[in-house]
């Protein structure tokens, strides 16, 4: 049913020339279903914003296309273009109201007074705005300001709504009460979106696909719980959550299962990329949360605990292993388990089912 | 400052704490007598005066305002003038500050530095350019028909005054979010619409503020009106004239306060009713991203300006080196160094008092300026406010009324000052001290305003009292605009003329007068030599005084010029 609604197709952008030039984005692919609301994540400086930039029209591209809905948007200046950008710091008009911020657009397209009132007064009940129309942007906080900022792009009726980190002006507990009501405005508009952040939790929550990027290019698209447990490569595992990198040997692989080897001891994980292959070294991919922690048993990889934190909801152990690599674990419920002192030697299970293996050079 | 009312009770206290502190008490009290001497007292002079006629107190020169041509007609041009140049200054100025700041051009910095020409040299040197450029002599005499008059005076105070309307508003447009435009363009706003509907509307109080200073500036303006009026009369020329020349006092001290009421307004409006109009930026962090890939019928008519604009600036600074070097002006075109010994052996004197008597100034004032700044943000008194004002009064009053006020003051003794100070070197001081105040206490304020209050008790909760804090804290952080301050001093003292030549005389003289002399006997090569002279100085006192500041490693990057 779903259809590419937004596309990118083989996008370049290069800042600078000659000797000072910069790749940006280098020569991406990106499908963006109808609907849909799709996060592009990365470390600053990975081009996330300027691929939004380039969707919004504020950027030419140096190659490659934009399309939204079919159509090449490349040569169309951004007051042409069918998106609409809610902006980090919400670049309201200071010297509007909040009325007459949201009715921008709609006045600029000249339509009938009548109907610019009945849809910004439809927008502003929808966001939680009602009332404050003739309020000045700066007798508003700040979450009212970003609902503003919010409420003004989506009067426009966009095909595709843009966000360039819209919450990280807002504190902590205002951010996440915010991303869960733009996720379920988003979900009942139906509006297809683009979202930058560098915030992966936000990212988690918000999306219906990730788009991991770094040093301009994409390296992993994936629901959130597939970036999380399966990343492409060692960027993601490392970017996305916490976690530990062991070098294993593979002993045996079957349809279903790898057995691996480390230090002499035995583990088995779930078959993933079908480039790791018998007899190659691998890198497996551990989260802190997958490890279990007992006394030292006669198949179980050794270590000495080196560390630990009490949290309340969990207790964070950093354990030394034979071979001087220091793995984090997380147990989660401390009152239900054993502590273990410092310099304590332990043994460690590795949760087969949470295990994921890439090969060593990714 | 101090908004809170201060009631009978905490007047009392205050005095009580002062009179605990004898040097604050009396350096209060002589700070006082200074300003009543030196700053009310000559103005009051001058209203009173134009309330005489023929000895008597009258109402008939006012009245003559309606009906005499010599009133009307000054103040008619002056204004008009004023306004012709304001709009056109600012037109350019905001085309400069565009471009610099909205439009990818190049060379941005060469640019500014053009800009920033005109406002370290002396005020005529423009018109002396003109001169040398389209005069009768010039070499392009008649390319734009007689220059003396309304269009030579335009022209010229354009290229003097231009670029404080730029430095004005290129602070306004870098403080509007670039992100605001990118914001209006993605609601489908053309450029033009971004530019009528967001830049221009956010950029206004800043405009009206730019138009306004010029107007003042032109409103004042004494040297090139002075050299280029010709039959257009202007308001601070016919005063002079009328004192030096008919010995009037009461038509030019009339003529003065004709002056005076324009700029007050403008300078009322400027200050107040703007500052409250200003959009103050509501969003948090601004981006630095804008768009720069404009179209054409933006971008070259832009260009096209600023590159003319600069063009004229460089024609007429260059005209007044290459003119220095003739041997004489459109006649003999012979290179020679003939102009600087003659300057040198007429001029010396008037060199060497002003260098003298500005070097003199230069420090008392930044010292001065310094200490009514930190009385005024951190100490209560009673009169803080009368001294807050009438210290940064002379900021506001032009220069001509000034010095008619110096020379009705101090021609005979009176009460407030027993002596006659007029053709001593301490009324050319005191001029120079008392008109360049304003800029150095507002510097001094700003600074001291910027450290925050938990700074100095930090200090004293670590063990040092209130004069070790005053010593390590507060004055390090104030060194910065203390510098500027000298700068500014310095260099507005070399090159002051409007309120100066009314208080030179025989025994001490300045520099710039002797230029104007020059032009006024029509020797403008050597006039030109003197102004390449007296620019040379000011860079050369510039780099000094940036020199110390680097050396004491406070970094002062922008240096206030008013």
């Amino acid at each position: 049913m779903k259809k590419a609604y937004l596309e990118l197709k083989n996008l370049t952008k290069i800042f600078g020339n000659g000797a000072d030039q910069v790749i940006a984005v280098d020569n991406i692919d990106l499908q963006v279903n109808e609907g849909d609301l799709v996060t592009l994540l990365g470390p600053s400086g990975c081009g996330k914003t300027t691929t939004l930039r380039m969707i919004a029209g504020f950027h030419t591209p140096s190659s490659g296309d934009v399309l939204i809905d079919g159509a090449n948007v490349n040569t169309m200046p951004p007051n042409k273009r069918p998106t609409a950008m809610v902006f980090q710091n919400y670049a309201l008009f200071p010297h509007m109201t909040v009325f007459e911020n949201i009715s921008y657009g709609l006045r600029i397209r000249k339509e009938p007074t009548d109907v610019i009132k009945e849809k910004v007064d439809t927008i502003m009940g929808l966001i939680g705005l009602e009332g404050l129309g003739d309020r000045q942007p700066r007798q508003l906080s700040g979450g009212q300001q970003q609902r503003v900022s919010l409420a003004r792009a989506l009067v426009m009726e966009p095909k595709v709504l843009l966000f360039d980190e819209p919450l990280s002006n807002l504190d902590a507990k205002l951010r996440v009460s915010t991303r869960l009501e733009i996720r379920k405005l988003q979900q009942r508009v139906g509006i297809t979106s683009v979202y930058v952040t560098h915030d992966q939790e936000e990212a988690m929550t918000l999306s219906d696909y990730v788009v991991i990027m770094d040093q301009g290019l994409i390296q992993q698209i994936g629901t959130p719980s597939e970036i999380y447990s399966h990343p492409a490569n060692r960027f993601v595992a490392g970017f996305i959550g916490k976690a530990n990198f062991l070098t294993v040997n593979v002993e045996k692989v079957t349809k279903e299962e790898l057995t691996l080897s480390y230090a002499g001891k035995t583990i088995t994980a779930p078959v993933w990329d079908e480039r790791v292959v018998k007899g190659d070294e691998a890198l497996l991919v551990v989260r802190p949360e997958s490890i279990i922690l007992s006394e030292v048993k006669e198949d179980l990889v050794r270590g000495v605990v080196t560390n630990s934190v009490y949290f309340g909801s969990q207790m964070l152990y950093e354990v030394e292993l034979e071979d001087s690599t220091t793995l984090q674990i997380e147990l989660a419920d401390p009152q239900d388990h054993v502590i273990f002192d410092h310099g304590q030697q332990v043994g460690l299970t590795f949760k087969s089912r949470s295990l994921h293996v890439l090969p060593m050079e990714s | 400052m101090s908004k809170y009312s201060t009631t009978r009770t905490q007047r009392i206290n205050d005095l009580k704490k002062l009179a605990k502190e004898p040097f604050l008490l009396i350096s209060i009290i002589v700070i006082f007598y200074l300003l009543i001497l030196f700053v009310i007292y000559p103005i009051f002079q001058v209203v009173k005066m134009s309330f005489f006629y023929d000895g008597k107190l009258s109402l008939k020169n006012y009245a003559d305002v309606l009906k005499q041509s010599y009133y009307i007609r000054p103040l008619f041009n002056s204004i008009i003038l004023g306004v012709l140049v304001a709009t056109i200054a600012t037109f350019i100025g905001f085309v400069f500050a565009y471009g610099v700041t909205r439009t990818p051009m190049k060379a941005k910095g060469l640019f500014r530095l053009i800009a920033t020409f005109p406002i370290v040299s002396p005020p005529f040197v423009v018109a002396l350019a003109c001169i040398l450029l389209f005069g009768r002599a010039g070499i392009f005499s008649g390319v734009l028909g007689n220059i003396y008059g309304l269009k030579g005076l335009t022209i010229v105070e354009v290229v003097a005054y231009a670029p404080m309307a730029f430095l004005t508003l290129i602070g306004v447009l870098q403080a509007i979010d670039p992100a605001l435009e990118e914001a209006a363009m993605d609601c489908g706003a053309s450029r033009i619409k971004v530019f009528t509907t967001i830049l221009l509307p956010l950029a206004t109080p800043g405009i009206v503020s730019a138009w306004l200073l010029v107007f003042i500036q032109s409103l004042a303006d004494f040297g090139n009106p002075m050299i280029l009026s010709g039959d257009f009369t202007v308001l601070s020329v016919q005063a002079y004239l009328q004192i030096t020349g008919m010995f009037d006092l009461a038509r030019g001290s009339t003529l003065a306060i004709l002056l005076l009421i324009p700029t007050v307004v403008a300078f009322y409006l400027q200050k107040h009713i703007l500052a409250k109009k200003s959009y103050v930026t509501v969003t948090g962090k601004p981006t630095s991203a804008t768009i720069k890939n404009l179209e054409w019928y933006i971008k070259y008519p832009v260009y096209a300006l600023c590159i003319f604009f600069a063009i004229v600036v460089i024609a007429f600074y260059g005209m007044v080196v290459w003119g220095s070097f003739q041997t004489i002006w459109g006649v003999d075109s012979t290179l020679t160094l003939k102009n600087y010994t003659t300057m040198w052996r007429v001029g010396k004197n008037y060199i060497l008092d002003s260098l003298y008597l500005s070097a003199i100034v230069t420090p008392i004032t930044g010292i001065l300026s310094m200490f009514i700044a930190y009385l005024i943000s951190r100490k209560q008194f009673f009169g803080k406010n009368a001294m807050e004002f009438s210290s940064m009064l002379t900021f506001a009053v032009p220069g001509t009324v000034v010095g008619i006020g110096y020379i009705l003051a101090f021609n005979t003794p009176s009460f407030l000052m027993p002596v006659t100070l007029t053709g001593t070197s301490v009324i050319i001081m005191a001029l120079l001290i008392f008109r360049r105040i304003p800029v150095g206490i507002r510097n001094g304020i700003a600074a001291l305003e910027q450290i925050d209050p938990s700074i100095e008790e930090a200090s004293i909760d670590l063990g040092a009292d209130s004069s070790m804090t005053f010593r390590k804290i507060t004055l390090p952080m104030i060194t910065p605009a203390f510098f500027a301050g000298l700068v500014n001093c310095f260099v507005k003292s070399m090159t002051s003329i409007s309120a100066i030549i009314f208080v030179v005389s025989g025994r001490w003289n300045f520099i710039t007068v002797a230029i104007l002399g020059f032009v006024d006997n029509s020797r403008y090569a050597q006039a030109a030599a003197m102004s390449l002279l007296l620019i040379a100085i000011v860079l050369i006192a510039m780099g000094v005084i940036k020199l110390i500041t680097d050396r004491l490693g406070k970094g002062m990057q922008t240096i206030l010029i008013e």
